[in-house]
């Protein structure tokens, strides 16, 4: 392919999130990011983006005709499939199988609550329709709709008055083309009703969760449609012409185009966007191993990084529902900055489940919220200052939060004088000690120690909480990046573009199947390069393919995904994927068997479309010690200490301090513990270093030196 | 409680989340499908006393918080760091193994020299000999044919495997590389609670380590008491029925008698049936055990969901379980299936709190676990082709307010099930419909969830097909608060053709290509009067196909037309003649049949005699007792009803055979 360069452009990143909508732009001429918050419009999100888009060209001095680029992740299709406010659709299934997304996966929520009820399903069963077509688990067609089975289900379709439906049939997978030509000869009878094929959009084993993979699709379609529509029309106003790239789950982005054709790829994107940013931040401060930490209003969520790759998982859930495209591994840990602090009727504190959310919010916000908050007990320990909160945009009451906290702290037994910062120190130690058993439960599952990893925050509490949580999960370094607030928006500026692509194969590892798995992924790849072509290629400066195949030992019941050697000089050969695959099963599960026999599932490709990268700008050295603007008690640990209070838009590159120090910016607070050193680098990141450790396990010194 | 709220709280988390990464551990070090897929396995940390202070959430078996180490940490005699100590045996280990298969691993954990938590670890391995592959088969009728015994022993002495152990364990295993690879996945994981439990005592000091194995057992038992006291106080008792002997021989009774006071119950078991020559007692050991009061602990986790699981919360149990009996066999009686008999163990429990928390506990589920599986011959080479094409389940019972689940029931085990299209990759089967069963649900106010149904057709002459574990044939899962009963079990063979054949009940069944199978599950029971359910909601029901336009009008009194509209005047009066009519009967009419000429008064009186002989005799003391009794009565009973005349010699007959055995009792 054809390497471009365009002419250095800017590039806009914007992140909807359910309280605010943050840009980035990134000017290359001058080198330089431009930072913009606006209160996000629920109603009618495009609105909020118009308006900040506008402003923010303000602030960055630049005409609407100077963006290359947006990219834009959206949160539409996520709650309408949470909420289940997606469109009205139906679903065609092949004779029998009625009752797919009823039964599902067949299991409760719970073993134990006899009172919990399954998720609900995507559809009603009286909006699912049987077809007599059927494909063998080889791909031949065992039954294939006449005329008139065809005008019997495209007349039931419309006797339901649907907007999409999906069809799948039993054994699709295996022979795509087959159930598109299905797919093709209802649309051709029902022009009005988008008809989704499962085996098309996603053609891999497991009807349930392909079943899923369609119907989800066509659930948000019309209502990402009619979103882009507006959004476009609102843009037009404002003269901005530059091509919208939607982010996507699995941490790229895709084209207005291909994201209203599969939206169902871009449903998780918002946490995708941090974690993509927290993996380049990992190359800008060579560090290989990131904890990126994201903790927001109502959860806290964790994603692992190696070598600059975010991880990957093809096993997650949405909504209570399996989801099995590739997406951003991201795993909850507990209390955001919302979760509720209270005392059970025994006299035990407990922190969350329950959050206040961004509505009423906490106490100190004074909009109503009457029950304590993590983020009350911020204000209450003094850590947070309520006059600078926000840059001061949004004065709390550090009062109400004391006054709710001390009865909690009564409820405790604790006397009345300091009730209210022990409360609050209590439940800032309870809500710490569960995110960081959850992280290390997380990390377990992977056979990884966390004091291998640098914790990299961000969010708005993030940073704030970054450092209790990296002593109680045992890490020994975070690096808080320049701009945590917006950190998910920038993560959207310097999204590449990227697209998954499978088929499942199911079949024993031999020369024969080895042929076909060659045969696959060169049909995959040029699917692929197809898709690329189509985005617009003169966006990427390069691109990447990566194959793997998802394999087993024959008899086990567990599939590892392995990636493939692929080179483009010499053929695949079976010896090459066995051993790829031996590998891998000893590198996680600490064993191979090289005697026995392998089947090979599904075959799977991404493509990578980089673009060009924002390069961060570098920021003024200075090797004296840093003024303190202020000092400030703060309760940590049973006592009030005085702390040292920074500002970080005066820290230079190489100024370092020691804690215990709370360091404001205009989008957070951040905690500096005694024993902890902080030290600024050259791309203004903040480092934090376990003052004894001085080293990381991989041997390297953290953080600021090697960043020059 | 004696630590501080805000330390008892963070304890509390992280000896949870110790536990939970002890299983994370295992799962992913683990080698066999067991472990990887079914999740069979567990880890915990027991306090000195041998019980379970820290115990995962909604990870491995759930069921097993109650179990006691205490027995197999005393049988090997004192013991040194880097022990660890193996069992599988469910009479030595005192039921914390509950049939051969669960390996358990034990490792004391040490600090300063002295040991302040004991690390446990179980897995369900592949085999462990036997008669047949995987162990486990329900006509077992000793532990002796059920496989390998491995009394508590040292599998590791300081660090170092003991070889002459593991010697042993390999010659008795058809599975010997996968379970050596199972048990080092154990050992991972109890080496992976030690470092952490090292950490815990690092950052909070051993004595609030120590203090917190109580405080968080006396909260648990604190929480669970204060949910338990919502029983009325009072005696309440209920009587279920096993179809037969795990697929042969005669109903078995399971009686049931709960009583609270204070923040205490208690569950007595007098009158439930002799143990049997059947792999399906449950070794109890007298104790609350856990398969006889999952029930328990389910109705204290619904109704508190954020209560810490550990052995408190069994604290507030106590049981009456008569030794020699199913629900506390004496050796060496066969335990292998002991989860068949766990699953009515629990609708009794269900049953018998339902009569004392009407408005809580919901009717009878499906009650019937059946893993669907076809043996071939193998593509290649003499072997065979094993697949489990299903575990079906039926659905689960209505309760107040809510209307059953339809096709899902968790039960004992909450199994997943597999993919139509991996089975069909896998195995000579093409499956033609798995889906819910329609009209299978309870009628009633609120409807008893449908079952499954699955239809398959056999690809391959020479092919067996297995279905154990079929329950609820005979007897269906009962409604409450008069609610009728989910439609039993029904097994066919080339179903709506000329050779069609009713089966029954079936262990193995040989099949031959182009043959179809047919299997439903039951739906679970009916909650509250059908003639009082919402018209629209029957009207929703019949427009998602799960209620039949006929059903609607003889179960509902709703009279829907052609074109699916409501028939106003039709339905009041359907609904007002209903209302004359006598309430439905809850239990179906088989068990009524039953309990008509198998009183329960006579069959206390029955069991209570039996309990008086010689473990050896009881049983067939009984089969003649029946015997007797059901000569009197039709081939079909209990499906049939009796004339009345033989109905009356039958139970005359009862009467007369139970007076001369309490006679022959007291001699």
């Amino acid at each position: 392919m054809p390497v471009h360069t365009k002419p250095r452009q800017a590039r806009v990143g914007i992140d909807v999130g359910g309280t605010f909508t943050d840009f980035v732009l990134f000017d290359p001429q001058r080198e330089a990011f431009v930072y913009h918050k606006e209160a996000s419009t629920p109603s009618d999100p495009a609105l909020a983006i118009q308006k900040g888009l506008s402003t923010l060209l303000d602030k960055s001095g630049l005409s609407a005709d100077s963006l290359a680029l947006i990219l834009h992740g959206t949160t539409i299709g996520l709650n309408a499939i949470l909420q289940r406010k997606g469109a009205r659709i139906g679903l065609v299934v092949t004779t029998g199988f009625r009752d797919i997304l009823e039964i599902g996966r067949a299991r409760m929520p719970s073993s134990f609550d006899f009172h919990s009820k399954p998720e609900a399903p995507l559809l009603s069963r009286d909006y699912v329709l049987e077809i007599n077509a059927r494909l063998d688990h080889g791909g031949r067609v065992m039954q294939e709709p006449d005329n008139a089975e065809l005008d019997r289900v495209a007349a039931g379709l419309r006797k339901l008055d649907v907007e999409a439906a999906a069809l799948m049939l039993i054994n699709g997978y295996a022979g795509p083309e087959a159930e598109g030509r299905v797919a093709d000869a209802l649309q051709a009878r029902v022009p009005d009703i988008a008809i989704v094929s499962a085996a098309r959009t996603w053609p891999e084993i497991r009807e349930y969760e392909r079943t899923l993979v369609s119907g989800l699709n066509a659930y948000i379609q019309p209502l990402m449609y009619r979103y882009f529509q507006r959004l476009q029309s609102l843009l037009a106003e404002l003269d901005v012409r530059a091509p919208l790239l939607i982010t996507a789950s699995n941490g790229g982005s895709l084209s207005l185009a291909s994201a209203l054709q599969r939206p169902i790829d871009t449903v998780l994107s918002g946490p995708a966007a941090g974690v993509v940013a927290a993996a380049r931040l990992s190359a800008d401060v060579k560090l290989p191993r990131i904890l990126s930490f994201d903790m927001g209003g109502t959860s806290s969520d964790i994603a692992v990084s190696l070598g600059g790759q975010a991880e990957i998982a093809t096993r997650t859930h949405i909504g209570g529902l399996p989801l099995v495209v590739p997406v951003v591994d991201v795993s909850a840990i507990g209390a955001g900055g919302g979760s509720i602090i209270w005392v059970d009727a025994h006299g035990v504190l407990k922190a969350g489940p329950e959050s206040a959310g961004a509505d009423p919010g906490p106490v100190a916000y004074a909009r109503g919220g009457m029950r304590p908050t993590i983020t009350d007990c911020y204000l209450a320990t003094g850590i947070i200052d309520p006059a600078t909160f926000l840059g001061g945009a949004m004065p709390l009451r550090r009062d109400l939060a004391e006054q709710v906290l001390s009865e909690v702290g009564a409820h405790l037994g604790f006397a009345a004088e300091g009730a209210a910062a022990r409360a609050a120190s209590g439940a800032l130690a309870v809500a710490t000690a569960q995110m960081a058993t959850e992280l290390q439960k997380a990390l377990a599952q992977r056979g990884q120690d966390p004091a291998d990893f640098t914790l990299v925050p961000f969010g708005g509490a993030g940073p704030t909480h970054a450092n209790l949580l990296a002593v109680e999960a045992g890490l020994n370094h975070i690096v808080i990046p320049a701009r945590p607030g917006t950190f998910c928006a920038l993560g959207a500026a310097t999204a590449d573009l990227r697209r998954d692509f499978v088929r499942s194969l199911r079949t024993p590892l031999t020369d024969e199947s080895c042929a076909r798995l060659r045969e696959t992924l060169q049909t995959l790849e040029a699917d692929a390069e197809q898709w690329l072509a189509e985005q617009g290629q003169d966006l990427c400066i390069s691109r990447q393919l990566i194959h793997a195949a998802d394999m087993r030992y024959s008899g086990q019941a567990y599939e590892l995904q392995v990636q493939l050697p692929v080179e483009p000089s010499r053929p695949l050969s079976m010896a090459a994927v066995a051993q790829a695959f031996h590998a891998e099963h000893e590198r996680i599960y600490g064993f191979c068997d090289e005697s026995a026999p392998i089947e090979l599932g599904t075959v799977r490709l991404a493509i990578v479309g980089y673009m060009p990268s924002a390069a961060t700008p570098t920021i003024a050295r200075d090797a004296r010690p840093p003024a303190p603007c202020a000092k400030r008690r703060i309760f940590l640990d049973e006592s009030w200490i005085e702390a040292d209070i920074y500002a970080r838009g005066q820290l230079l590159a190489g100024q370092a301090f020691d804690g215990p120090a709370i360091v404001e910016q205009d989008d957070t607070t951040i905690l500096v513990l005694a024993g902890w050193r902080a030290e600024t680098d050259d791309l203004g990141n903040l480092h934090l270093a376990l003052a004894s450790s001085g080293q990381t396990s991989d041997g390297q010194a953290p953080g600021p030196e090697q960043t020059r | 409680m004696k630590l501080d709220p805000v330390t008892l709280e963070i304890l509390g988390s992280k000896v949870t989340a110790l536990a939970e990464e002890m299983c994370l551990t295992l799962q992913r070090t683990g080698r066999t499908l067991y472990v990887k897929e079914t999740a069979d396995f567990c880890c915990a940390l027991a306090g000195l006393d041998g019980k379970f202070f820290a115990y995962p959430r909604d990870m491995g078996v759930s069921g097993f918080v109650g179990l006691d180490c205490l027995t197999t940490i005393q049988a090997v005699g004192p013991l040194e760091p880097g022990d660890v100590i193996l069992t599988n045996d469910p009479y030595r280990s005192k039921g914390l193994a509950t049939h051969l298969p669960d390996l358990q691993a034990i490792e004391p954990y040490f600090h300063d020299g002295r040991i302040v938590a004991y690390g446990w670890a179980f897995l369900h391995a592949s085999d462990v000999g036997g008669k047949v592959p995987s162990s486990i088969s329900p006509s077992n009728h000793d532990i002796f044919q059920e496989g390998l015994q491995i009394p508590p022993v040292k599998l590791v002495r300081s660090g170092r495997l003991n070889e002459d152990v593991a010697l042993f364990l390999s010659a008795n295993s058809r599975t010997a590389d996968a379970n050596m690879g199972d048990i080092k996945a154990m050992l991972a994981a109890l080496a992976a609670g030690r470092k952490r439990v090292g950490q815990v005592i690092q950052r909070h000091g051993v004595q609030a380590f120590l203090q917190s194995q109580h405080d968080l057992q006396e909260y648990s038992a604190l929480r669970a008491g204060a949910v338990l006291r919502r029983i009325p106080e009072g005696k309440f008792r209920f009587v279920d029925y096993l179809d037969d002997e795990a697929g042969k021989g005669l109903p078995v009774r399971i009686a049931l008698a709960i009583e609270r006071t204070g923040e205490r119950i208690h569950l007595d078991f007098t009158g439930t049936d002799p143990q049997v020559a059947a792999a399906i007692n449950i070794p109890s050991h007298g104790q609350p055990h856990a398969w006889l009061t999952l029930r328990v602990l389910a109705l204290i986790c619904t109704l508190d969901k954020i209560v810490p699981l550990n052995a408190g919360l069994l604290r507030p149990i106590t049981v009456t379980t008569p030794p020699g009996s199913l629900v506390n066999p004496l050796s060496p009686a066969a335990v292998g299936v002991r989860h068949a008999a766990a699953v009515r163990v629990n609708d009794a429990l269900n049953g018998v709190l339902g009569l004392a928390l009407p408005e809580t506990m919901p009717a009878a589920s499906g009650g019937t676990i059946i893993p669907v599986v076809v043996a071939e011959p193998a593509a290649h080479g003499t072997g065979q082709n094993v697949q489990v094409i299903e575990p079906m389940v039926g659905g689960t019972g209505a309760r107040q307010g809510s209307d059953g689940t339809d096709g899902r029931d968790s039960s004992i085990s909450n199994l997943a099930n597999n993919p139509v299209e991996t089975v069909e990759a896998e195995a000579g089967v093409q499956i033609l419909r798995y889906g819910l069963r329609p009209d299978s649900g309870g009628a009633g106010k609120w409807r008893g969830g449908c079952g499954q149904e699955i239809v398959f057709r056999v690809l391959q002459d020479d092919t067996t097909v297995l279905a154990r574990g079929m329950e609820r044939l005979r007897f269906r899962p009962w409604g409450a608060a008069g609610g009728e009963p989910g439609v039993p079990t029904r097994l066919r063979l080339n179903a709506q053709t000329p050779q069609e054949r009713e089966l029954g009940k079936i262990d193995t069944l040989p099949v031959r290509a182009g043959d179809v199978i047919t299997l439903q599950t039951p739906g679970g029971g009916g909650w509250g009067s059908p003639f009082e359910r919402p018209v629209e909601a029957v009207l929703h029901d019949v427009r998602r196909g799960l209620v039949s336009l006929e059903s609607a009008r003889t179960h509902y009194g709703v009279a829907i037309g052609e074109r699916g509209d409501v028939d106003a005047p039709a339905t009041e009066r359907l609904r007002r003649q209903a209302t004359d009519a006598a309430p439905a009967a809850r239990w179906g009419s088989e068990r009524s049949h039953w309990d008509a000429i198998f009183e329960n008064d006579l069959l206390d009186r029955l069991n209570q005699a039996l309990f008086a002989f010689p473990v050896g005799q009881r049983r067939r003391l009984r089969l003649q007792t029946f015997e007797a009794v059901l000569a009197q009565l039709p081939p079909a009973f209990p499906a049939d009803a009796p004339a009345p005349k033989a109905a009356e010699s039958a139970r005359a007959s009862l009467l007369a055979q139970v007076l001369s055995l309490e006679q022959l009792a007291r001699a």
